[in-house]
């Protein structure tokens, strides 16, 4: 017979066995709510009650015209402590540890450590250190150094670091470093694009903050959504030749002792910038030394509107005789010379009350207009301006060429440039004698470049731009080339080219490339001052074009203040045909005689190199 | 007594699907947590890995292996019979955001037993009386 009270005992066990659960929950419930970790709990509730967190989406990537990385996301970790965490080893370990990998003073992490923060009502503290004047920034470590310190964390044989939290947050990096630094512009640690491109398309690269719904709880755990990412760019840059233009520049400033320069490629066809290569170099992975420099501050540069930092699209400049090109374009297009009109140099002119002279204070008697160019004879371009153009058809054209306009280039900070026009209440005619040969009007180097290109160009000036594509979650933009207008009829655009192409063979023979028939134009100009020009400094540049049958490429140099020649074409010329000889190469432009011979074979351009 | 031990039986249910829930949960953050790791990790491979093309380096490594860059003399133009210059560089797309799509898991792993209570009392939308 079975025992009556069997399975009475049973239950009541399991029912023990039940109740000594629901006790034990209790208690620890008793001891979340009121125990020594109390606090900490209460943070992290309070943590999950703001559930609505704004999420900052990856910014877009920047790519070459031929898919190189040239700005990118990296992860850098701050350094957290969770106070209750800490023990008095852990203190000392963290310390001496961080002290070690990070050169930081011991003394000042364990005081950070050791505080009683908990009296301050704070249970997790990002740690910080010191900067100058007594500032405290907090403590960011590289991927290479949060690999090493979670591998402590996870080994019971390292150093006892509980407490220690590594915390992502987002940085940029460039890993080409000062590599286009200008044209690519910075971002700063709260992830706002400053100059360049990061600056231009900031929004698009940044992409859009979303506001979700995050769950720290395990029960109400969902998917969380990923904010819209920012737009890729892919630049028209080729990286390889802006390395070659900016060793180029950087070979030339040390050779001529000139303080700073550019040099800025672009195909005429489209307006594409193939490179933008600005000395001194900018590093957006640093930028703070080049803010240094310049004498910037950041806080500042939030609120300024229109920063200058670019000198390729911010520094204004004379340009001297390189804007003779624009002063004869107006003239031939305006029908008034042919390149053989005959002109009498008699060494100066006087427009407006001012007596203008050529650049060595000689007179060169009878001149052609391609003498005129060949020479670069001020008093010649002084009279086209005054004595055939006039003002009214003077300004018009260089009204057209985009002179005193900005060209709307993609990059941030540009500026328009200078140009008073008969309109302006400070025009003086004597402003029309030496506007002709480029003095009293300030261009930047792509407005120049741009303007110039049109003459390159069959006549069609084209907005330089740096974004080829632009590609976003939908797929890929491709913008069309803008047309910023046609100054000069085709007919003009080649009969000056051909006449600088034959004045490059006579006189500039340093920016003579072998095998390539090149136009181009030199350019030695004064530097104003609040008390008239500089006497000892001047701007040496060149701008030239090629192969003159069809354009590929239009290179603009520019050297501050050289010192072993002011001339542009000593010292700048010699550069351009550095660049072209390799430019030619790396864009496989075969040689004019090769492309004759391929053309009369009915060839189109599909040749490869061997 | 039995009533006692049916409502503990509840309870016990109730606190192990619970469990199981939370398990999930958890296993869902950590999850997401692993993910943006990773993703951390992909970023920063793509950056070592820009870095270590970069044309300065290109160059120097090729100039390591014996290679000069080539000249205008060096050069010999032929021509290829059916070339075609390579297709232009197109960036991958940038992710596009998951909140309409995958915003949210299906109710069969969030309902709670009063959201399945309250989903039997109510009329079925678009019923008819």
């Amino acid at each position: 017979m079975m025992n009556p009270s069997l399975p009475y005992r049973r239950v009541y066990m399991l029912l023990m066995v039940m109740i000594a659960a629901v006790v034990a929950m209790i208690v620890q419930l008793i001891r979340v709510q009121f125990g020594p970790y109390a606090p900490v709990f209460a943070t992290w509730v309070e943590a999950a009650e703001e559930t609505r967190d704004e999420v900052e989406p990856a910014r877009g990537l920047i790519y070459d015209r031929d898919g190189d990385l040239m700005a990118t996301n990296v992860s850098m970790y701050y350094l957290e402590v969770e106070v209750f965490q800490l023990t008095e080893v852990s203190r000392k370990q963290i310390a001496a540890v961080l002290s070690r990998a990070l050169v930081l003073p011991y003394e000042d992490l364990y005081a950070q450590l050791n505080r009683d923060w908990g009296s301050l009502g704070q249970y997790r503290i990002r740690l910080t250190r010191m900067v100058g004047d007594g500032e405290r920034w907090p403590i960011t470590v590289d991927q290479v150094a949060a690999e090493m310190l979670k591998g402590f964390l996870l080994d019971p044989e390292a150093p006892d670091l509980s407490g220690l939290k590594l915390v992502p947050a987002p940085s940029r990096e460039y890993p080409a470093g000062s590599l286009a630094g200008h044209v690519l512009g910075f971002v700063n640690q709260e992830g706002k694009g400053f100059f360049g491109v990061e600056g231009f398309y900031d929004g698009w690269l940044a992409g859009k903050p979303m506001t979700i719904e995050r769950g720290y709880i395990p029960l109400q755990a969902r998917l969380e959504p990923d904010p819209p990412a920012g737009v890729n760019l892919i630049l028209t840059l080729d990286m390889d030749i802006q390395q070659m233009a900016e060793q180029a520049l950087a070979e030339a400033l040390e050779s001529t002792g000139a303080e700073a320069g550019q040099i800025l490629i672009m195909d005429p066809r489209n307006g594409e910038m193939l490179a933008m290569a600005i000395a001194p170099p900018l590093d957006p992975n640093n930028y703070e030394p080049w803010l240094d420099e310049q004498g910037l501050e950041l806080e500042e540069l939030e609120e300024a509107e229109e920063p200058v930092i670019n000198p390729a699209v911010g520094g204004q400049f004379e340009p001297g005789s390189t804007f003779k090109v624009l002063t004869m374009a107006a003239a031939l297009d305006a029908d008034l010379v042919e390149p053989g009109t005959e002109f009498i140099d008699t060494g100066v002119i006087e427009v407006g009350g001012v007596r203008i002279r050529n650049w060595n204070g000689g007179a060169w008697g009878p001149q052609t207009m391609v003498g005129c160019m060949k020479h670069s004879l001020n008093v010649c371009l002084a009279w086209l301006a005054s004595e055939k153009l006039g003002p009214s058809t003077f300004y018009d054209y260089l009204t057209a060429f985009g002179i005193g306009r900005a060209t709307g280039i993609d990059l941030a900070g540009e500026v328009g440039g200078q140009l008073r026009t008969p309109r302006h209440p400070e025009w003086t005619e004597a402003d029309l004698g030496t506007n002709a040969f480029g003095q009293g009007v300030s261009v930047t180097p792509v407005q120049l470049l741009a303007a110039v290109g049109a003459v390159a160009n069959e006549g069609v000036m084209l907005q330089p731009h740096v974004v080829r594509a632009v590609v976003g979650p939908e797929g890929a933009y491709w913008p069309n080339p803008t047309v910023l207008g046609r100054p000069i009829s085709a007919e003009t655009a080649r009969t000056l080219t051909g006449m600088l192409a034959e004045s490059l063979e006579g006189e500039t023979h340093f920016a003579h490339v072998n095998g390539y028939r090149l136009a181009g134009k030199t350019g030695t100009a004064q530097i104003p001052t609040e008390k008239g020009y500089d006497e000892r400094w001047t701007i040496a540049s060149f701008v030239g074009w090629g192969p003159v049958d069809d354009p590929r490429f239009i290179v603009l140099v520019r050297l501050d203040k050289p010192e072993t020649s002011p001339w542009g074409s000593v010292v700048a010329a010699p550069v351009f045909q550095e660049v072209v000889e390799r430019l030619v190469t790396m864009l496989e432009i075969p040689p004019d005689a090769v492309r004759a011979q391929l053309a009369a074979q009915g060839v189109q351009a599909q040749v490869e190199q061997q | 007594m039995l009533i006692a031990l049916a409502l503990l039986l509840t309870g016990g249910l109730y606190l192990g699907v619970n469990a199981r829930l939370a398990r999930a949960g958890r296993a869902l953050l950590d999850l997401q947590s692993e993910r943006a790791e990773l993703q951390r990790q992909i970023e920063d491979l793509k950056s070592t890995w820009a870095e270590l093309t970069m044309p300065h380096k290109m160059l120097a490594r090729a100039r390591e292996l014996g290679f000069e860059p080539a000249r205008m003399q060096d050069i010999e133009y032929v021509v290829v019979e059916g070339y075609q210059p390579p297709a232009p560089f197109i960036a991958p797309r940038p992710p596009s955001s998951n909140s309409l799509r995958e915003g949210s898991l299906s109710p069969a792993y969030t309902e709670t037993l009063g959201d399945w209570l309250a989903r039997l009392i109510r009329p079925r939308e678009g019923a008819r009386p």
